[in-house]
């Protein structure tokens, strides 16, 4: 039981409090485009929790209360990163996709590229432009990426990742277990050039 | 008029050459082809007689909206201006321009559902609508003056909230290349010199009635809100460019930019685009900017806002202001710019190329003057085909070759060698004025550099690159995109075929396995559509897209629908599994009009408008063998530029035996000969155009 009855009204127990508190951030996060870590979840509730003005430390099970609330509320997702340790976003406010290409940018940016371009490539039959990983969500910096494709080169994990180039010089990413260096070339000049001379 | 909602019920008649004005009842002589196009082509049919030159003054320029305009439907400011087209080559025929804008819902305001332009006026005038208050007066002092001061000065007599729609003096040049325009950068190509010809600058209406809802108001709310729920961007794209919190699916190539980071860096204050979750239907606005899309990053900076047309939440015209331009340009341009799609391209088509890319700073200037030029002089681009011409012309050396040496040396060609975006000051508004050898031919369109330059047709139908069709008009979302389907509905219309129903689907953003899994509920299978670089065999189902594609083409122009936003088949939707829904015409129509149609129903109103654009393309053209004088490809279809086969990997090369088997299917199913590409007697009759079939036994037009 989480809720006392009385008179008629319900009251909510300080763990209900909390684990809606919980389950309110975790979507807010969601819809900003951040998956929240059991750290940020501990780190909110302190500082919410009653008496965090002066330095009491509530004694809750945050990770159960979660547990118990995604149980109820069917949204409440967890992914898990490369080390196993659970990222939680709504799925009513971010998509699996965008979950997961948070959950690489944890990890090694080598595999964040290779994993969004063969996606691209075997779902949506996609190359995708190298100039994705500059923006939202992979912030990744021009020399970055530049770094991850040469060593991509030279690391047997990630050879099926091939580059090709448009007509004005734009380079597009692809992987050749999903795509044919034909089709790719002619996507990504579509894409590319293609699309902007027919509007 | 009878109880009919959405329909004003009137249309407007002006002979210039007598000053009569009249009126007559919509309902009765047009309502079986809804308004728009269909309003346009059946006066075409009624009263200009075959032969008739787009100049003479027996030649009509309808201006025709549709039910649907003016009402709250989404995106239902489009009015369709047909006439015998200009440049359509060797032989003018029935073509529209279309424009958006406020036009078509101030038209329905003051009363009428078109006007019908008759005559020629003896000296410039211009035409004021003000609900039932019609006058011709006196142009002079607007004729030699741009589209943007003609409708200031018009706006300050008739008061801000009046519609003006202009000519420029291309237009009043007789410049077949030439547009009409309406609040500052919605345009109708290829119509403006037969305004021109009639001596009518402009014609400006303001309206202060209303469109009446003849149905159930609580249920036309919601069909409203159930369509804006399922519109996605610009063409319908329905997953955004760069990943966001909410998609599932991304996809570079579609028009909705909207991101967090992403402004309108012009707004005061800058306006965050943001993620633009499909929900919430406040953001709508947000997820177009034209500017960005086509012109790249640089252009957010410069953005004001997104501007468009009555009633629509896409705003595809982005509002650009552009600081430095005065000072580094002069010529008179504007820190103001605004424009969409390939009219905002125009400028950057005219170079091969430019010293920081495409997307740098040189093109995106090249960009601004072209917009500013060509919406002031009003000069029409014919889907970039006379820019690619003019790059085709100058670097095979033949512009030095046909004209004149004085005149040639005086362009500026090495501003044009440098790709400086002020060289279009030099040749543009020579276009306008007629200005010299290459300007008059350039302005005639492609049609002038096979019939008065000699050069060969054959030479552009074999090029892919230069994208030319037939009858001086270039090929639009074609094969290259839409293979067997892209290729027939080219063959149909009498300049490009200006169609965005299969667009709308095809680059909508969605995975192939999604759109394939919509084809099924649509068109009866997952092989109706291809992956891009994949083509496979016609089919059936294939057809039946073709099909639907061009009657909705015809239904959207005449109902007062954008064909750039409708048909709404797909949704940003996951919930509802993509799916968009392909009733929602008959649904507005139905309340809107009080009169109950099905989708089935209203489809075959869409084959009768389309049936009678064909009738009057046979009754012109004088014969009935369409498929081998009218439905033509260009050679280059047939050719792969890297010697690939048909149905390879990456390929865009058609099989000359399957786009054949292609037209016979799409013909079967329209009813029309296989043989002569004509519509049989049977199928006049069945659509209601029986008057047609009675002509064509006379004539020996019936197959």
């Amino acid at each position: 039981m989480t809720k006392h009855q009385q008179g008629g009204a319900s009251i909510l127990t300080e763990e209900e409090k909390v684990s809606r508190s919980i389950a309110a951030m975790i979507r807010d996060k969601s819809r900003e485009g951040l998956l929240v870590s059991m750290q940020g979840i501990w780190e909110e509730s302190i500082n919410q929790a009653p008496g965090a003005d002066k330095g009491v430390v509530p004694e809750i099970d945050l990770q159960a209360l979660l547990i118990v609330r995604m149980k109820e509320e069917d949204d409440l997702t967890a992914i898990r990163n490369q080390e196993g340790q659970p990222r939680y976003y709504s799925s009513r406010f971010m998509s699996e996709n965008y979950a997961k290409i948070l959950i690489r940018k944890e990890g090694d940016p080598l595999v964040l590229i290779a994993e969004t371009v063969r996606e691209s490539s075997s779902l949506a039959s996609r190359p995708v432009p190298v100039a994705i990983f500059l923006a939202s969500p992979f912030h990744l910096s021009q020399v970055e990426i530049s770094a991850c494709l040469q060593q991509m080169r030279e690391d047997r994990r990630f050879q099926d990742i091939r580059q090709t180039a448009t007509s004005i010089g734009t380079y597009f990413l692809y992987s050749a277990l999903h795509l044919d260096p034909d089709r790719a070339s002619m996507l990504s000049e579509w894409l590319d050039v293609g699309q902007h001379q027919n509007p | 008029m009878a109880t009919f909602g959405g329909w004003a019920g009137k249309v407007l008649r002006v002979d210039l050459s007598t000053g009569r004005i009249s009126t007559e009842d919509t309902l009765e002589k047009y309502k079986d082809v809804l308004g728009g196009t269909g309003l346009g082509y059946k006066v075409l049919w009624d009263e200009v007689k075959p032969g008739t030159k787009p100049y003479d003054s027996e030649n009509k320029l309808i201006f025709g909206v549709g039910p649907l305009a003016g009402t709250g439907a989404p995106s239902n400011g489009r009015t369709a201006i047909t006439t015998i087209y200009p440049t359509c080559w060797p032989k003018p025929l029935v073509a529209t321009g279309h424009f958006g804008g406020d036009f078509a819902c101030q038209l329905k305001y003051a009363g009428y559902d078109g006007i019908i332009i008759e005559g020629k006026a003896d000296r410039p005038v211009w035409l004021s609508i003000t609900d039932g208050k019609v006058e011709i007066k006196d142009a002079r002092h607007l004729w030699g003056q741009g589209i943007r001061r003609t409708n200031l000065d018009i706006v300050q007599e008739l008061g801000p909230t009046a519609c003006v729609a202009a000519i420029g003096i291309a237009g009043e040049n007789l410049v077949p290349m030439s547009t009409i325009i309406n609040n500052v950068s919605h345009s109708a190509g290829g119509v403006g010199s037969v305004m021109g010809a009639k001596n009518l600058k402009a014609i400006a209406v303001r309206g202060s009635g209303y469109v009446r809802i003849a149905g159930d108001k609580a249920e036309w709310e919601k069909v409203i809100k159930h369509h804006l729920a399922l519109l996605g961007s610009n063409n319908q794209h329905v997953v955004p460019n760069s990943p966001q919190p909410w998609a599932e699916f991304s996809h570079p190539g579609v028009r909705w930019v909207a991101s967090k980071g992403r402004a309108w860096g012009a707004a005061q204050p800058p306006i965050d685009s943001g993620t633009c979750d499909p929900h919430d239907l406040n953001r709508i606005a947000y997820r177009t900017n034209n500017a960005a899309f086509y012109l790249g990053n640089i252009a957010w900076q410069y953005t004001v806002r997104g501007n468009g047309c009555t009633s629509c939440p896409i705003r595809c015209h982005t509002l650009l202001r552009v600081p430095y331009l005065p000072e580094k340009y002069g010529n008179g341009i504007t820190e103001n710019i605004q424009s969409t799609c390939v009219r905002l391209l125009f400028g950057r088509f005219f170079y091969k190329s430019f010293t920081d890319g495409f997307l740098g700073r040189t093109a995106f200037d090249a960009c601004m003057v072209g917009v500013y030029l060509i919406d002031d002089l009003g000069i029409w681009d014919n889907y970039g085909q006379i820019q690619r011409d003019f790059i085709k012309i100058y670097h095979e050396g033949t512009i030095k070759d046909k004209i004149g040496e004085a005149e040639f040396k005086s362009y500026s060609w090495d501003k044009y060698a440098k790709s400086d975006p002020s060289f279009l000051f030099d040749l543009i508004p020579r276009i306008a004025r007629k200005e010299g050898e290459l300007a008059t031919v350039l302005g005639k369109g492609t049609g002038a550099l096979f019939g008065q330059w000699g050069l060969p047709e054959e030479e552009w139908k074999k090029d892919e690159g230069l994208g030319y069709w037939k009858m001086g008009h270039p090929q639009h979302h074609s094969s290259l995109e839409a293979y067997q389907l892209g290729a027939i509905i080219n063959t149909q219309y009498n300049r490009d075929v200006q169609c965005h129903t299969h667009q709308n689907f095809l680059r909508n953003g969605l995975p192939i396995k999604e759109q394939k899994r919509l084809a099924k509920d649509l068109w009866g299978s997952e092989d109706a559509v291809d992956d891009i670089g994949m083509y496979t065999p016609m089919n059936l189902n294939k057809a039946k897209m073709t099909r639907w594609t061009l009657l909705r083409k015809e239904l959207h122009d005449s109902l007062s629908l954008c064909n750039w936003m409708a048909p709404v088949v797909a949704s940003p939707l996951k919930e509802r599994g993509y799916s968009g829904d392909d009733t929602l015409e008959s649904l507005l129509y139905s309340i809107a009009t009080g009169e109950k149609m099905t989708r089935e129903e209203l489809d075959e109103v869409g084959e009768r408008i389309f049936g009678l654009h064909r009738a009057l393309t046979i009754r012109d053209m004088g014969t009935k063998e369409m498929r081998k004088e009218h439905d033509t490809f260009p050679d280059w279809v047939f050719k792969d530029r890297q010697g690939r086969a048909p149905f390879t990997p990456g390929t865009t090369h058609m099989e000359k035996n399957d786009l054949n088997l292609g037209m016979d299917m799409f013909y079967n199913l329209l009813g029309w000969d296989k043989a002569t590409g004509s519509p049989t007697e049977e199928t006049y009759k069945k659509l209601k155009l029986g008057y047609v079939a009675e002509e064509f036994e006379k004539k020996g037009l019936l197959p």
